[in-house]
């Protein structure tokens, strides 16, 4: 018997937790306002649920991110005033899958956003985007580049471009301007992001008919890698393909200048970071990667939007920003063309009609899946800085 | 209390809460015999693998998955108990850590587990029992609920069931001859091995039952996310699982069952906290083994808590009586 | 056999063995694990980063710095998170090793409030200078690294042998009463073990920081749980086998990429704690203990 009442005070105390939770939270769901809708003015009202990795080792990409779609909300709402009115629903998920789960649920069930924005990164997304399609709200990754993101569902989307799109556009440039035959491969052997990433880069090469000399790995942390790349010195490669975060990227490229290794790198979307030129320095010289994102772009939006950045948050924009301030935009273009600030599946379908949207990334429109459709632009890093590669 | 019910936001949590709790009881059951094993997150990924790979690729139905994961752990704890029990404190404490470790290298290499990419789209329980249940005509919608509630309060309730079975299950055993033999060895290993306790097979067993527990938890963890890859089980993790038994307490199974619960609805009552949270933990650690290594709840603890709801009950009567005055 | 790679082991070799020293030195004296010595060790990094970056300060400056600071966090260590839990009753001894993980936890984290989570480059003058010798190239950075390395080695060698600490010190290694009674002030010499192991750390962190050109918060865990596998190799406590073990793990780690493992280089350090714990507990230059086995 005193067993059973043991269980019984276990659920009780299990539940007391629960409305703990409940108190904590409603308070700060409470400041998020009122429900998507219509005002007395006649103006809507839509809430947009954003998850985003706000805190941790990767918290730099988060705040890009944020800012990004801070910057869009303000010129949307300025723009559409008395028409529509968006509110963002920021929260954090510290990169972690159960806090962006926890995170997506809150939005949708708490807060009743009309669709959701992030989370930030693609293992996330694996996690979050069936939950979100099952509730039936639409879901844009303005940072996902991983493999199978739009295939979760019809609800999810992503303006990020693919590394299946990106790398080989990089690759290809790199080989008919350097003429290019050997190559070898490094990447990162526990990250989801660089593995991906490697995958693609492996694929590209065969398709070009290059050869593969070495393939190398290390792991996320790792300082030390002279050992790969000895062997990489050894086997004499034309250029060098790295799937990397930007942080052990530019200690690849750091490392491998130092030893003498100054044939070309073809990089993946890791490398496309102002913070790896900051690391890597005069060794970041001759790195090539595929962007979907140009701050130099000879277009007066592009001009516009660096401007107003630097100005709000004293830095320039990196891809993470511009996509996310894109990704924005996208979402208010298809809530106007729906009409709507409740229906949900109404969204969803707008979305997926969005054609030729002209933004500061290029010119962009969803595949019949949610895939990104657009042209990346091929760059490569010269004198400490990003160039056009032509 | 039916909002709080009927929104899966907390619903997530309180799953959460509930799987951390059955890793909390996977450390306390080879600690209640004296052994630090730091292999708790190393066995609850062979059952997160186990799991997601058998209902994936030979289809089986996810409760057997479930059995199998937590199955294939024991079957691994026994393995690496078997030789590594001959350690023991700090060595064992090392050697698990190093098994740990190991896995997660292995799983990241094995073609079969896709490496760092992770496994995802694992058959969720919630949404897969709403699956199921539509086929036979049962529609959330009959029950006046959206599809992802009920399926939130689905994967809740199993859980729930779940924990209280193990938590049951381990609590008997602990009154049983098996838990007597766990908590003499903890005493004196020597003292106990005169007694004639083999002490060799009780350890196993506890550290395999560890393993099954973790293994346990990992497969309900894979069927909860959806998407596990190798970086879930990293040595933070196994880190995360200690703390809870040494926050909580390690002397009584409340122990690290108040210490997950805790420990995980804290981050999410506290959100604006977050960038100071692991420094707390940290701290936390420091302070407890200097004051409190017994951990918050123990023995005393609970006998306070026991005659206090007693006294609750025996006074409610005698209030009425009174009028309500006392 | 490709002697670049013999190089590149023995520089991440020579690293590991004085990281193993201090974790050694401790265990030797204490019996504890000190699970903190990475972050230490990290600390140690930063601070040197610190003084070359913000300060302009030479590198030998940079060294004193990265000493002072770490002699200063190890005597908070072992104030705060080791003594009050000595001689307690009922401790278990266990306990040393969850709260020196606190203070693992508490610093990695302090690290990367201060510092944020990149990985900051380290600049050092004479980085791009190297030797061609034969086939093989030396840089300037390897040799310092060397040098510094040996020079440690062989001077703590000496000073545990030829001078009166270090003999204090090895005598409450060997038995904490009987050093006492003899008149050895152990409360001392157990902070002075505290300390010297953490400088050893902190200089190891500015030596990694220079060969490798990075710095960062996380930087501490890996080569700890690398330097807790040294020491189980070469033996616990055993400072001939921490200096040897070093360089096992460093040419292991490195020949495994040169032959083409190297998903798998990481593994190596745990590996080897599992097997030698299994076949010899006591570590290659251990003579027996124990206490590893009941």
């Amino acid at each position: 018997m005193k067993k059973w009442m043991k269980v019984v005070g276990l659920i009780v105390s299990v539940m007391l937790l629960l409305s703990v939770v409940a108190c904590g939270s409603q308070g700060t769901s409470g400041e998020g306002g009122e429900q998507s809708g219509e005002t007395e003015s006649g103006e809507k009202v839509a809430k947009i649920g954003v998850i985003s990795y706000l805190t941790g080792d990767g918290a730099a990409y988060g705040e890009a991110i944020t800012s990004g779609f801070e910057m869009a909300r303000d010129e949307l709402n300025e723009k559409h005033k008395g028409e529509l009115k968006i509110e963002l629903v920021i929260e954090d998920s510290a990169g972690k899958r159960d806090q962006a789960l926890n995170a997506a649920q809150k939005l949708i069930n708490s807060d009743n956003v009309l669709a959701i924005l992030g989370p930030t990164l693609s293992s996330e997304m694996f996690v979050v985007g069936p939950e979100a399609n099952a509730a039936g709200v639409p879901i844009m990754g303005t940072s996902n580049t991983a493999k199978g993101i739009p295939e979760i569902g019809d609800y999810v989307f992503r303006n990020s471009i693919p590394e299946s799109l990106a790398i080989p556009a990089a690759l290809k440039k790199a080989v008919d301007e350097f003429g290019i035959q050997k190559v070898a491969i490094i990447y990162g052997s526990d990250d989801d992001f660089t593995v991906s990433g490697y995958e693609v880069m492996k694929k590209a090469a065969e398709d070009l008919g290059l050869e593969i000399l070495t393939t190398e790995e290390y792991a996320t942390g790792d300082t030390d890698f002279s050992a790969q790349l000895t062997n990489i010195q050894a086997a004499e490669p034309d250029a060098i393909l790295a799937s990397s975060l930007y942080k052990e990227g530019g200690l690849i490229v750091d490392q491998a200048r130092k030893m003498g290794l100054d044939v070309p790198f073809v990089g993946g979307n890791g490398f496309n970071s102002p913070q790896f030129i900051n690391q890597a320095g005069e060794a970041a010289n001759n790195l090539v990667v595929a962007s979907p994102w140009f701050p130099e772009r000879d277009d007066a939006q592009v001009k516009e939007f660096v401007a107003k950045f630097e100005e709000k948050y004293g830095k320039q924009p990196d891809q993470f920003a511009a996509q996310a301030y894109d990704a924005l935009y996208i979402m208010a273009q298809a809530i106007l063309d729906a009409g709507t600030v409740t229906d949900r599946d109404a969204v969803r379908d707008a979305l997926a009609n969005i054609k030729d949207f002209d933004g500061v990334t290029g010119d962009f429109s969803f595949d019949e899946i949610g895939d990104p459709v657009m042209e990346p632009v091929v760059l490569i890093v010269k004198d400490g800085k990003f160039v056009e590669f032509k | 209390m039916a909002d709080i019910i009927l929104n899966p936001y907390y619903m997530q949590i309180a799953s959460f809460i509930l799987i951390n709790i059955i890793l909390g009881i996977s450390i306390y059951i080879t600690l209640s015999t004296g052994l630090l094993s730091l292999g708790s997150a190393g066995f609850m990924s062979i059952g997160a693998y186990t799991s997601a790979l058998v209902t994936m690729k030979l289809g089986f139905p996810m409760p057997l998955g479930i059995v199998s994961g937590a199955m294939v752990a024991a079957l691994a704890g026994i393995l690496v108990g078997i030789p590594t029990l001959r350690l023991s404190g700090v060595y064992l404490a090392i050697a698990t850590l190093g098994f740990g470790e190991v896995i997660r290298v292995w799983f990241n290499n094995l073609e079969i587990t896709r490496g760092a990419l992770g496994i995802p789209g694992i058959p969720q329980m919630g949404r897969e029992i709403t699956g199921s249940l539509r086929e036979f005509g049962i529609t959330p919608d009959m029950l006046g609920l959206r599809a992802n509630q009920f399926s939130a309060l689905i994967l809740f309730f199993i859980l729930l069931i779940l924990v209280i079975l193990t938590v049951w299950f381990f609590v008997r055993l602990q009154r049983s001859r098996i838990g007597r033999a766990y908590a003499a060895i903890k005493a004196d290993e020597e003292a106990a091995e005169a007694m004639g306790i083999n002490t060799t097979y009780y350890k196993v067993l506890a550290f395999a039952q560890g393993a099954l527990v973790a293994g346990f938890a990992g497969a309900l963890y894979a069927h909860t996310t959806s998407f596990i890859n190798p970086g879930d089980f990293s040595y933070h993790r196994a880190v995360e699982i200690l703390i809870f038994a040494v926050f909580g307490g390690s002397e009584v199974i409340w122990g690290p069952i108040f210490g997950a619960a805790f420990l995980t609805l804290m981050p999410e009552v506290l959100r604006g906290l977050a960038d100071y949270r692991f420094m707390i933990y940290g701290v936390l650690l420091i302070v407890m083994m200097a004051f409190r290594p017994q951990g918050i709840i123990d023995y005393q603890v609970l006998d306070w808590l026991k005659k206090k709801v007693k006294r609750n009950k025996s006074a409610s009567p005698l209030d009425k009586q009174k009028g309500g005055d006392a | 056999m490709n002697w670049q790679q013999v190089i590149n082991g023995l520089t991440i070799g020579s690293i590991y063995s004085i990281v193993a020293l201090g974790y050694t030195l401790v265990f030797g004296v204490l019996q504890i694990l000190n699970m903190a010595h990475g972050e230490i060790f990290m600390m140690g990094a930063f601070i040197g980063l610190m003084m070359v970056v913000k300060f302009q300060a030479p590198l030998p400056v940079a060294f004193l710095a990265a000493v002072l600071v770490t002699a200063i966090l190890g005597y908070l260590l072992e104030r705060f998170a080791l003594r009050p839990l000595r001689g307690k009753a009922g401790v278990s001894h266990l306990a040393p090793l969850i709260s020196t993980i606190g203070v693992s936890i508490f610093l990695e984290n302090l690290a990367h409030h201060w510092f944020g989570a990149e990985t900051h480059p380290f600049p050092v003058s004479f980085a791009t200078i190297s030797y061609q010798i034969g086939g093989v190239k030396i840089s300037l950075v390897q040799l310092t690294i060397f040098i510094i390395s040996i020079t440690l080695m062989v001077g703590l060698s000496l000073w545990l042998s030829r001078t009166k600490a270090g003999t204090a010190l090895r005598a409450t290694a060997e038995n904490i009463e009987t050093a006492s009674l003899l008149g050895v002030n152990t409360q001392k010499i157990i902070t002075l073990t505290v300390v010297i192991a953490s400088v050893m750390g902190g200089i190891a962190g500015v030596l990694v920081g220079m060969a490798f050109n990075a710095v960062s918060p996380q930087m501490g865990l890996e080569i700890g749980l690398k330097g807790l596998a040294i020491i189980i190799l070469g033996g616990m406590g055993n400072i001939k086998g921490a200096m040897v073990g070093g360089l096992i793990l460093g040419m292991t780690e490195v020949m495994s990429v040169a032959f083409g493992y190297s998903g798998y280089r990481d593994a190596i350090a745990f590996l080897m704690i599992i097997v030698i714990l299994l076949i010899r507990p006591q570590g290659l230059f251990g003579q027996s203990a124990p206490q590893v086995r009941k």
